[in-house]
C-alpha cells in the first residue's frame, strides 16, 4: 500500500515540491507541540522548542522599525526571525516568493484544503468563483493589511498581528496563547479554502505582499516561449494564483508564488516552453 | 540558466538550513531571549541596559541582577504572592495576576518601574503605561523621580490595594506619600471636577451604562480620574463635565 502510494506520489510532476512542503509542515507542527511540552517542563530532545513567533520571517519584517529606532525587537520576536527574514528575502530576490510556494506551512495547509474543495465543487468551478473584476481589486488588499500591521506594530511596540494571525492559531489552537481573533480568521480561511485556492495568500497575507514585490525583479524569471507555446491554457488552469501565464512572455505578477506548476517540467505539455530561467535563453 | 524543481528544492534547503547553521556558528541565531536586554547606544546612559527591552520571559531575579534593583522591592512593588519565589517569578505572570485590570498592568509596567527606579531614560510618549499603587509607593519612597515622572505616576496609578495588596505593600504605602491621584482625592459631593473619579460618579448614582454612553467606554479601574480618561481618549473634559454633571444632578434628585 505504501509502495503504491509512493509510486502515485512520485508520478506527479514536480512531486518534490509537495515533499518539501510536507516536510516543513511536519517540522513546524512538531516544534509547536514541543514548545508546549517545554513550557510545562517536558519536551523532546534534539528538536527545537522555539515559539513559532521566533520562527516566522514576517516577525523580522514587523520589527524593523523598532529595531532601527530603539535597537530592540518587538516582544516575542528574536534574532531568528530577523535571520529568517533575510534568508527569505535572499530566496525571493533569486526566485521570487518560493517561501510561499515551497516552504510556508500555512500555504501548504490551504493547498491541502483545496484538494477537498476540488472534490466538492469540481475542478471547473473550484478557484473560479470570484468575479474577475472583484478578484483583481481584492488582490491588493494584502498591501493594506501589510501597511496596517507595520503601522500598528510601530505605534504599539507589540506584536499586534499575533491577535489575528491564522498561521499561529493553526499550530497553537490548543494553547491559551492563541487569540480569539486568530481562531476566527483561521476559521474563515479554512472555509474560504474550500472554494478558493490559497485565499489567505491571495487577499490577506502581509508577508506574501512583501515577497510578491520581488517578482518584478527576481534573478530567475518564469518565461514563456511563444514560438513553441500551444496556447492550450494548461498553465492558466493549474496556476493556484489564477495568473494568466499564457498571455505573458515573462511572469512579473506580484501574486506568483514560484510553485513551478505552470512550467514545462510540470503541467505545460510543450517541452522547454514555460521555464524558470536566469539571463538569456 | 534553467532551474528545475529538484535544483530549486536543493537551493531552498541549502539556503535556509545553511543560513541557520552559519548564523548559529557565528552566535547570531537565537530563538529565545538571551536574558540580556539591549544597551543604550547613545546619550548619558550609553552602555547601560535599556529597560524597554525587558521581556515577559524575564524573571524578577533577572531584572534584579541586570538592573541592580533589590528583589524585595520588585516583589513588593508587583505584589508577588506569598509563598512564591520572587527570583523565579516571570514578568509575563503579571497579566494573569492583574487580570482584573484588563491588561493595563503587565510587562510595560515593569519596564516603566525599572526605568523610574534606576533613573534610566524612558520615553513616556511611547505608550500609556500604568503601575499598581504598590509599585508607585515603592518608587515614591526609593526612586530619584523628577516632577514630570511624579506627575506621570499620579495619572497612571491603578489602585489595586482593595483587591490584592499584601501587608508588605501597605507598610510601604503608609510610610511614603501615596500617588498624587489618590493623595489629594477630596471631592465635593455631587460636583464634577478635575478630581472626580469614575467611582465618584457611580457612588452618586449615575448608571454605568450612562457613563459609558457619554464617555464612549469605561477605564479598567473606576479609580481613574474622569479628566485623565478624557485626555487619554482625546475628549474635551469641559464638554464631558457638563454632560456628566447633568446626569449627576438627575441621579441625586431621585
Amino acid at each position: 500500500m505504501v509502495k503504491s502510494w509512493l509510486q502515485k506520489f512520485t508520478r506527479r510532476k514536480i512531486w518534490i515540491r509537495r515533499l518539501i512542503q510536507a516536510f516543513f509542515f511536519v517540522l513546524i507542527a512538531l516544534i509547536a507541540v514541543n514548545h508546549t511540552l517545554a513550557e510545562s517542563g517536558g519536551g523532546l530532545p534534539l528538536l527545537s522548542s522555539a515559539s513559532l513567533h521566533a520562527l516566522c520571517p514576517f516577525g523580522g519584517v514587523v520589527t524593523i522599525y523598532q529595531y532601527a529606532t530603539t535597537g530592540t525587537f518587538v516582544q516575542k520576536i528574536h534574532e531568528s526571525s530577523f535571520i529568517l527574514m533575510i534568508l527569505g528575502l535572499l530566496l525571493a530576490v533569486l526566485f521570487g516568493p518560493v517561501f510561499c510556494g515551497w516552504v510556508c506551512p500555512f500555504g501548504t495547509f490551504q493547498e491541502w484544503l483545496a484538494g477537498i474543495g476540488r472534490k466538492l465543487f469540481g475542478k471547473r468551478r473550484f478557484n473560479r468563483l470570484i468575479p474577475e473584476k472583484v478578484d483583481r481589486v481584492l488582490r491588493y488588499a494584502r498591501y493594506l493589511v501589510l501597511a496596517w500591521v507595520l503601522y500598528m506594530t510601530a505605534a504599539s511596540a507589540t506584536l499586534i498581528f499575533a491577535e489575528y494571525d491564522p498561521y499561529f492559531a493553526l499550530f497553537n489552537f490548543w494553547s491559551d496563547e492563541v487569540a480569539v481573533g486568530g481562531l476566527i480568521v483561521l476559521g474563515v480561511v479554512i472555509a474560504a479554502s474550500l472554494v478558493i485556492e490559497r485565499p489567505w495568500c491571495k487577499y490577506a497575507c502581509p508577508y506574501g505582499a512583501v515577497l510578491g514585490i520581488t517578482n518584478l525583479f527576481r534573478v530567475f524569471q518564469l518565461r514563456r516561449r511563444e514560438a513553441t507555446c500551444k496556447l492550450d491554457g494548461a498553465c492558466d488552469i493549474h496556476c493556484p494564483m489564477n495568473i494568466k501565464v499564457s498571455e505573458k512572455k515573462v511572469i512579473r505578477d506580484h501574486q506568483c508564488i514560484s510553485c513551478m506548476e505552470c512550467t514545462s517540467e510540470a503541467r505545460c505539455p510543450a517541452a522547454a516552453t514555460v521555464e524558470f530561467v536566469a539571463g538569456g535563453r | 540558466m534553467k532551474m528545475t524543481s529538484k535544483s530549486m528544492a536543493a537551493v531552498i534547503l541549502v539556503i535556509l538550513f545553511g543560513g541557520i547553521a552559519v548564523t548559529t556558528a557565528l552566535g547570531w541565531w537565537a530563538t529565545e531571549t538571551t536574558k540580556e536586554p539591549a544597551r543604550f547606544s547613545e546619550g548619558e546612559a550609553a552602555g547601560e541596559y535599556n529597560p524597554l527591552d525587558i521581556r515577559g520571559s524575564y524573571t524578577f531575579g533577572d531584572i534584579s541582577r541586570l538592573f541592580e534593583i533589590p528583589i524585595e522591592d520588585l516583589a513588593q512593588a508587583f505584589q508577588v504572592p506569598q509563598g512564591v519565589d520572587p527570583a523565579s517569578f516571570q514578568v509575563k505572570n503579571l497579566e494573569d495576576q492583574f487580570a482584573a485590570y484588563a491588561g493595563d498592568l503587565g510587562t510595560s509596567s515593569v519596564r516603566l518601574f525599572t526605568a523610574f527606579y534606576t533613573g534610566l531614560p524612558y520615553d513616556l510618549t511611547l505608550e500609556e503605561v500604568y503601575l499598581p499603587d504598590s509599585a508607585a509607593a515603592v518608587l515614591l519612597a526609593k526612586a530619584p523621580l523628577n516632577e514630570e515622572q511624579k506627575a506621570y505616576l499620579a495619572a497612571h496609578t491603578v489602585i489595586t490595594s482593595e483587591v490584592s495588596t499584601p501587608p508588605a505593600a501597605e507598610t510601604v504605602a503608609a510610610s511614603t506619600p501615596a500617588p498624587a491621584a489618590t493623595e489629594t482625592h477630596t471631592v465635593e459631593e455631587g460636583k464634577v471636577a478635575g478630581k472626580t473619579t469614575f467611582q465618584d460618579l457611580l457612588d452618586w448614582g449615575v448608571p454605568k451604562e450612562v457613563i459609558e454612553q457619554i464617555m464612549g467606554g469605561m477605564p479598567p479601574t473606576t479609580s481613574t480620574l474622569v479628566k485623565d480618561y478624557c485626555t487619554l481618549k482625546g475628549l474635551s473634559f469641559s464638554e464631558i463635565k457638563l454632560l456628566l454633571q447633568a446626569e449627576v444632578d438627575k441621579a441625586l434628585k431621585k
